[in-house]
């Protein structure tokens, strides 16, 4: 018995041994990064807050080839995509095949398809609504970390950096505005799960009202163009003027600008009109301009190759790379290209003559037996050959050739033009060379002759008959195109346009000098003229070749559909059902 | 309780043997399938105390007194049978058949035994001799259709991934992890690789805990069920060697059939005519196809002959010692399995390795008992496992995806080889990446090898506290496991040489990307399995009757656990080292009072470190209750024919601790990203940090209410007739998902929060009946399962139609288009007609919808049901169809019969009640291989009876079943098979020679036969739904084997 004992108690003492050995729980899990990481209030060279903001910056979308491949313009007026078969998302904008649940993920900046970073998860968050959070985070969280240094009149680069991510956020509603119209302002709240986020949306007055404030409240404390070569993607007091006035020009539009889609409703526009908005974005046009900070590149083709020159305000940076070129070059080159982008032949016709006349008029020059002047002496504007490969144009040491058969279009099962044309613009001066070489992919989001071009239609707005300040702004973005000055230095425009003739002029300049850069989506919106355009054909041209003579026959290559409802986009399915305060765009 | 009764028996037989004279003597043996079984009771029918107990030989000596000529065998958990002596001269040889119904079978429960009397709980269990000769080298794989509430499906074939999925009683939790069963093998958690690796041969018994009752000891793990395993253990008695060696062949239970270059040419070129193109081949390519005249050229090669074997090898070799004395009683094992796969051998130019499927695994086990003194009880288990996983260097998932995928080879792709013996690459358009022929990266591609160790020891003590008071002990016990896997392979530094031969020319081509030497070859390796489990186990039992009548037992056990991950963690990929920790306190207390009024209550308290601290730890409570009305004397006399008549019930609370995605949902995390994205002008990456998912800082485990009501019968003579029959109904709550009703504008990624509710309810059980004609004695068993489980609440937005709320409808239900046939040439017309009439646009056409995305739509083309009629096929038109992947319905049927040696087991397994669908490779034009099923595709002179849509080359057409699932595609099956057979054949005594203590020989097959009800599709039925042809196709095995004991 006595042994028993002595066996019992060391069976007891073995479990107090192993059960004491363990420890208690982590409390915590170590490895995980806190916000107090990100926002440190020891580290002043904010090196984790910093990463953070880049975080946001890296939310604006780069446009080349966004949209499924396409450029967002693919679904305007100006192109089509090259893609055959179904689920082409610019295809189904186009057609109107898009709703408010299948809307194309890469054009839903609503939802995206990643709001989100997850452990297994190292994208970039899509959605603008996450760039908004990731600002109003970095707002909140940025005034503890002590980064030295800041700008000459005594900003701190705390506060540059607040400002920056205050530029970003009035971007992302600026875009989600322009698309559509009054969503949720949520100011600096940070939303958890939990709290109440059926909010309504905000009128469309009250956003353009936030995003101008916002502007005006941070120009001063962002850094000043020219910038140094590092900071070419930052933020800068130019962006965020230039940014006040994209949003006041679109609130002057004709889409928002009183008769909007839903008169009633203050979501989808004012509902009233008044003349004052065009005043204001001129002014605020007039205010960049008068910076000084900016000025023309003199070589058209080089804004896009040449990084920091003085047209651009505000980019998003890519790499170094071909990929416009190995994406949208013209097929049956060794060099590669798969011609995603097939420009239509309206945008072809909408470039005038060198001469700066249209090619509708008698007296241009213009001959429909040879419509690229390839062999004319009087040649198209230089923004055309700068902007379209057309059948005859330059390219890598030889020559696109787009007729029926031709190396440019062999009309195999290979991808190439349905429209007989291929997308020149962005590409690098490979005219003469054998092949591509790496160069500048920045997207940009603003430069100076938007600026001057939204000023000269602002002002054509606001005088009963243009000024000369109008036609000065042409004058200087037609005389860098390259259109020659001509007698009287008109520049091929009639003096004494009225209104109407010259908000004409404006509305093409806008199209042929922004081509592709996702102006012209927008624009037939903000003009409401998309129920016009967008409602004829979209047409290519058929080149046939016989001997060495080519015949040129116009051919449909889609029917394009565009009903009033299209003006807005609709709110995603899923945001309405999940909000009961979310009030779908009419006719969604 | 085995011991108790040889005790007893050896007392009443032993003794009167003494004092009676001698008559006629019977000497025999007694088996089971397995071999001799000691310590059965035999008796001479009509004279009571003449009889004996079989030896560890499981020999025995009677003398008959009597005039009936027979006697009765009796032991615990087998059929009583009686057996007719007259005839026999000789020694004669009995076999005995197990009854898992038996009245006084042990049932293991968690950390402890009950009997199929006193049990309250719902708990199904097998003995694992029967499944001992199944060939699979999974146990899950055997268990199908034997147990109640046993759910189960096997994905793969593939040797050493043929592991089935399983759960008990269905599922409940919409989070896909928490469905998960607790594996508990000797009180210990193990993983279910762990449980995949275990071989049969060292296993006792099977339990499958099924209500709150029996799980409610495990508290915040017992939610999905327990499978419960012991292992065999020594038993008193001289050492006892058992040697089992088997073998067999292995082949798939479905071959696929693919259609050669002719055939897939005329469809590809019938798909292009259709789509208005100009056809890929000419007829004098056609011909050359059929005739075979241009092999080169025109190559004719079944991929799926020319890569694989009719059959694999399987060898299963156990060999085992058991035995005892009053100290040390020992069970020593060792076991090896061999499974070879079935791609043929291709030599490799550069020297052989092996590259083919291939399964070893060697199993030892040695459990020790040891009896240090009179009181104190120590025991160690030391069991290790080995395996090796060898297979081919793909990059597909598998040697038969590659052959069902069109991207990669056709037909007429490529030949087997060129005629200068070189290798040939696919030469077509449709396969750009001029991968060389399978059989050459077979070949040359290397092979990837998972070695793989498994520990497990257990050290345990228990110390009687007599002293204290009768019949309490306490036990302390650790347990340590690791499993480890180092996978190394070979591979080659770039392209191996493959040519094109172009007959005409008789040059060849080199790949482009090609090189003309063969590359240098690399070894590549990585630990990619490294998990270690402490397990501490601190426990008092007691268990005592008070005046013969009042039985009280009770448990209070401490249980704690630590377990370590790898950098492969498939709870967290981030979580390298960070230990998971288990903490808990369990109690259990029983009365019983004279087998007749049965209470039991349990509970446990215990919580995981997945959850903030604050919110840790969770009580589990459950009762259960039983009245045995046989046992009661008014029920005997009124109803005789019971031997037993019982009614349980149980109702309890369980947890599941199971996290979606992440495990540490309570802490905010934020995400550094090193994405590319430039700055700068000379671009330079920086690192980004974006915040992480919210955290859900309340986050607590899954909850589930369990009720549980049964009837247990025994009746007829010999308790001939049994039957259990449970209904159950479990309301799981507090699920963990991710709340779909959040608007984006929080624009961040949400967490899971406690709000799903669902509801899982059904019955199970098993009859059971037993008998005899003559010396054939057959029984047979019928196991029924089924559950049905229903989404309470998920947080769904409000769905824009009602019949696209997926609250109402089970967990995993499909949702698709309904099939309305095809879009006939008059349809489109009418489409047409309705476009010009509304400005191109077919919105509102009530008669004819149109897929809303711009495709263009051809007769042939599948044509859905507009159930919002907009004019458009959208996801707004997609319902509820078919079932979930999961059958709810199992059944099984056991039949077996015995004569003399001779027996036969056969069982009949089925499950009913649910619906794949298969997608991509498996069945689609273009991305897959044509099958036959594509011979049956519309064309305009074939419509109404065409078995397939029209072919077109468009992949993301109406009729794919990727872009447009829908109830066309969906099968809505079952399936019956013939699992396992057993016939052998026991050699009788007298004809074994060295001294042999019984031999046995034996054919055992699975997966025999199947019926199943579909011919869409060329996968084996337990598919998992949207599989692309992928997996590798499960296996019937047919083995012979021989087993001996000395």
């Amino acid at each position: 018995m006595q042994r028993n004992y002595i066996h019992t108690i060391a069976v007891f003492l073995l479990a107090a041994v192993i059960w004491s050995g363990c420890k208690k729980y982590e409390q915590f899990p170590v490895d995980k990064v806190t916000g107090n990481y990100v926002f440190d209030p020891l580290d002043s060279a904010g090196v984790n807050a910093q990463s953070f903001l880049y975080g946001i910056y890296a939310i604006v979308k780069n446009g080349h080839n966004r949209v499924g491949g396409d450029y967002l313009d693919a679904a305007s007026d100006d192109a089509v995509s090259s893609k055959t078969g179904g689920n082409i998302p610019v295809t189904l904008i186009a057609t109107n095949a898009v709703t408010a649940f299948n809307f194309p993920g890469a054009e839903n900046l609503w939802e995206g398809t990643n709001l989100s970073q997850s452990p297994n998860n190292t994208g970039i968050p899509e959605s603008f609504w996450a760039g908004i959070r990731n600002a109003n985070i970095f707002i909140n969280g940025i005034g503890v970390v002590p980064v030295k240094g800041g700008l000459a009149n005594g900003t701190t680069t705390a506060q540059v950096w607040r400002s920056e991510a205050r530029f970003l956020r009035a971007y992302f509603y600026f875009e989600l505005v322009r698309r559509y119209g009054g969503v949720p302002l949520l100011g600096n709240k940070v939303y958890n799960i939990g709290e109440d986020l059926s909010l309504p949306r905000s009128s469309f007055a009250d956003c353009i009202a936030y995003i101008t404030s916002e502007c005006d409240a941070i120009k001063d404390s962002l850094i000043t163009a020219p910038v140094a070569d590092a900071d070419n993607y930052r933020a800068t007091k130019g962006a965020a003027m230039t940014l006040k006035m994209k949003a006041l020009l679109l609130a002057a539009s004709p889409l928002f600008n009183g008769n909007n889609i839903d008169n009633a409703n203050n979501l989808t526009g004012y509902t009233n009109y008044d003349a004052n908005r065009w005043v204001q974005a001129a002014q605020a046009a007039k205010d960049v301009i008068d910076l000084h900070s900016y000025a023309l590149n003199p070589s058209f083709t080089d804004i896009f190759l040449n990084q920091n020159n003085s047209e651009r305000i505000f980019i998003r940076p890519g790499n170094n790379t071909t990929n416009i070129e190995t994406g949208n070059g013209p097929v049956g080159f060794s060099a590669g290209g798969t011609g995603n982008t097939s420009p239509t032949q309206e945008l072809v016709d909408a470039f005038p003559m060198q001469n700066g006349l249209p090619i509708t008029d008698p007296a241009s020059g213009y001959l429909v037996s040879d419509p690229y002047s390839v062999l004319s002496d009087v040649k198209r504007d230089p923004r055309f050959t700068a902007t379209i490969f057309y059948n005859g144009a330059k390219w890598l040491n030889g020559t696109v050739q787009t007729y029926e058969g031709g190396p440019g279009k062999p009309n195999s099962s290979l991808q190439q033009t349905v429209s007989g044309y291929y997308m020149r613009k962005f590409m690098g001066n490979f005219e003469t060379s054998a092949t591509f070489s790496n160069h500048s992919s920045d997207w940009i989001i603003m430069r100076y002759a938007e600026v001057l071009l939204a000023y000269a239609e602002a002002r054509n707005e606001v005088e009963p008959a243009p000024q000369a300040d109008v036609y000065e702004q042409l004058y200087a973005i037609r005389a860098r195109a390259g259109i020659e000055a001509g007698a009287g230095g008109s520049y091929g425009l009639a003096p004494g346009m009225t209104r109407e003739q010259m908000r004409a002029v404006i509305q093409n300049e806008w199209r042929i000098e922004f081509a592709f850069e996702e102006h012209r989506y927008f624009d037939i919106r903000r003009w409401k003229i998309a129920g016009t355009v967008m409602n004829q054909p979209r047409t290519g041209i058929s080149v046939v070749k016989s001997g060495n003579a080519f015949t040129y026959n116009p051919v449909t290559v889609l029917t394009t559909v565009f009903k009033e409802s299209q003006y807005l986009y609709p709110i995603p399915y899923n945001e309405v059902a999940k909000n009961p305060n979310m009030k779908q765009n009419p006719g969604h | 309780m085995r011991k108790i009764i040889l005790l007893i028996c050896i007392i009443i037989n032993i003794i009167p043997g003494y004092l009676l004279a001698q008559n006629r003597v019977v000497t025999g043996t007694v088996r089971d399938l397995q071999g001799p079984l000691p310590g059965v009771s035999v008796g001479e029918k009509n004279v009571p105390g003449n009889g004996a107990v079989t030896d560890a030989g499981g020999k025995f000596k009677v003398t008959l007194k009597g005039k009936s000529n027979a006697l009765i065998f009796r032991f615990v958990g087998y059929v009583t049978r009686e057996l007719n002596v007259a005839g026999e001269e000789k020694s004669i040889d009995v076999t005995m058949a197990s009854d898992n119904q038996a009245l006084g079978e042990v049932v293991v429960v968690g950390y402890g035994k009950t009997t199929r009397i006193t049990n309250t709980g719902s708990v199904s269990t097998i003995n694992a001799a029967e499944i001992r000769n199944v060939p699979t080298a999974n146990v899950q794989n055997a268990l199908t259709g034997r147990l109640p509430g046993f759910f189960s499906q096997q994905g793969s074939g593939q040797p050493g991934k043929d592991a089935s999925d399983f759960y008990i009683r269905g599922v409940s939790s919409l989070n896909p992890a928490g469905n998960k069963p607790l594996i508990i093998v000797d009180d210990v958690e193990y993983t279910y690789d762990q449980l995949q690796q275990i071989n049969v041969n060292e296993i006792a018994s099977i339990s499958v805990l099924k209500d709150a009752s029996t799980t409610a000891i495990y508290g915040i793990k017992g939610a999905n069920g327990v499978l419960v395993v012991t292992t065999r253990r020594g038993k008193l008695g001289k050492p006892q060697i058992n040697v089992r060696v088997e073998g067999g062949v292995q082949t798939p239970t479905k071959i696929p059939k693919f259609l050669d270059a002719y055939q897939s040419a005329t469809l590809i070129n019938q798909a292009e005519i259709n789509d208005g193109q100009t056809p890929e081949f000419t007829q004098d390519d056609l011909n050359l196809f059929k005739n075979g005249q241009d092999p080169y050229g025109h190559p004719n090669v079944n991929w799926y002959d020319a890569i694989f074997k009719q059959y694999s090898y399987q060898q299963n070799t156990n060999l085992d010692i058991s035995g005892g004395n009053n100290v040390v009683k020992y069970f020593i094992s060792g076991g090896a399995l061999n499974q070879s796969g079935l791609v043929r051998s291709f030599p490799d130019p550069r020297g052989n390795v092996n590259t083919n499927y291939n399964f070893k695994r060697y199993n030892f086990r040695s459990n020790l008992d040891l009896k240090a003194n009179k009181t104190l009880d120590l025991r160690l288990d030391v069991t290790t496992r080995f395996s090796t996983t060898n297979s081919p260097n793909l990059t597909a998932a598998s040697a038969l995806s590659e052959v069902f995928d069109f991207s990669r080879l056709t037909p007429f792709t490529a030949p087997f080889l060129n005629p200068d013996g070189s290798y040939a690459y696919a030469y077509s358009r449709f396969n750009s990446g001029h991968l060389p022929t399978l059989n050459a990266r077979l070949a040359t591609g290397g092979y990837q090898n998972a070695k793989r160790t498994d520990y497990n020891i257990m050290f345990n003590a228990t110390q009687q506290l007599n002293a204290i008071t009768d019949g309490l002990s306490v036990t302390a016990r650790v347990a340590y496991s690791s499993q480890e896997q180092y996978t190394r392979g070979t591979g080659n530094y770039g392209p191996i040489p493959s040519y094109h031969y172009d007959p005409a020319s008789k040059s060849y081509l080199l790949n482009p990307g090609g090189t003309y030497v063969f590359p240098n070859i690399y070894y590549s390796g990585n630990t990619n399995i490294y998990t270690t489990n402490v397990n501490v186990q601190l426990f008092s039992n007691y268990d005592r009757t008070f005046n013969s009548k009042h039985h009280v037992s009770g448990l209070v056990l401490l249980n704690q656990q630590s377990q370590t991950f790898d950098a492969y963690d498939q709870l967290d990929p981030a979580s390298v080292g960070v230990p998971a920790k288990f903490q808990g306190v369990s109690v259990s207390g029983n009365y019983e009072y004279d087998g007749k009024y049965l209470l039991d209550l349990k509970a446990a308290y215990n919580g995981t470190d997945r959850f903030a601290s604050n919110h840790r730890f969770g009580l589990f409570p459950a009762i259960g209750i039983g009245y045995n009305l046989s046992g009661e004397k008014f029920f005997k006399e009124a109803f005789p024919v019971f031997g037993l008549f019982k009614i349980r019930g149980s109702y309890g609370i369980v947890g599941s601790d199971a996290a979606p995605n992440n495990r540490y949902i309570y802490a905010q995390n934020y995400i550094q990203n090193p994405n590319n994205y430039p700055f700068g002008e000379s671009p330079i990456n920086y690192n980004m940090f974006y915040e992480g998912n919210l955290a859900n800082g309340n986050v607590v485990w899954e909850k589930q209410k369990e009720t549980n009501l049964a009837l247990d019968l025994n009746m007829l003579k010999d308790n001939r007739l049994s039957a259990t029959i449970e209904v159950f109904r479990n309301i799981r709550y507090d699920q963990l998902i991710v709340p779909n009703n959040v608007p984006d504008i929080i624009g961040i990624g949400l967490p899971a929060i406690n709000v799903g509710r669902t509801r899982n309810q059904g019955f199970d059980g098993q009859i059971g009946y037993h008998s005899s004609i003559g010396n054939v004695q057959w029984g047979t068993n019928f196991v029924f399962s089924y559950a049905k489980n229903k989404i309470l609440y998920e947080s769904e937005a409000a769905p824009a139609y009602a019949w696209l709320a997926r609250t109402g409808q089970p967990l995993n239900q499909p949702f698709g288009y309904h099939s309305l046939g095809y879009y006939t040439e008059q349809d489109l017309a009418n489409v047409a007609t309705y476009q010009n009439a509304n400005g191109g646009s077919n919105a509102g056409n009530k008669t004819i919808a149109i897929p809303d995305n711009g495709l263009p739509l051809h007769a042939g083309d599948l044509k859905y049901q507009d159930l919002n009629g907009d004019g458009f096929i959208n996801i707004f038109d997609q319902r509820p169809i078919g079932h979930p992947n999961l059958p709810n319905t199992n059944l099984g049927l056991n039949l077996q019969a015995s004569y003399k040696g001779f027996s036969v087991s056969v069982l009949l397994q089925g499950s009913f009640n649910y619906s794949f669908i298969i997608t991509g490779t498996g069945i689609e034009p273009f991305i897959g291989q044509f099958q036959p099923i594509h011979l049956e595709s519309w064309t305009p002179e074939n419509t109404a009876a065409a078995g397939y849509p029209r072919l077109t080359t468009n992949k993301s057409s109406v009729n794919s079943p990727t872009y447009y699932p829908s109830d066309y595609w969906l099968v809505n099956a079952h399936y019956v098979r013939l699992k396992t057979v057993d016939i052998g054949y026991q050699f009788p005594t007298r004809m074994l020679p060295f001294k042999l203590n019984s031999a046995r020989i034996y054919m055992s097959a699975y997966n025999l036969f199947t019926w199943d009800n579909y011919r869409k599709y060329q996968q084996d039925p337990e598919i998992s739904t949207n599989t692309a042809g992928d997996a590798y196709i499960n296996q019937r095995v047919l083995i012979m084997g021989l087993q001996i004991s000395l």
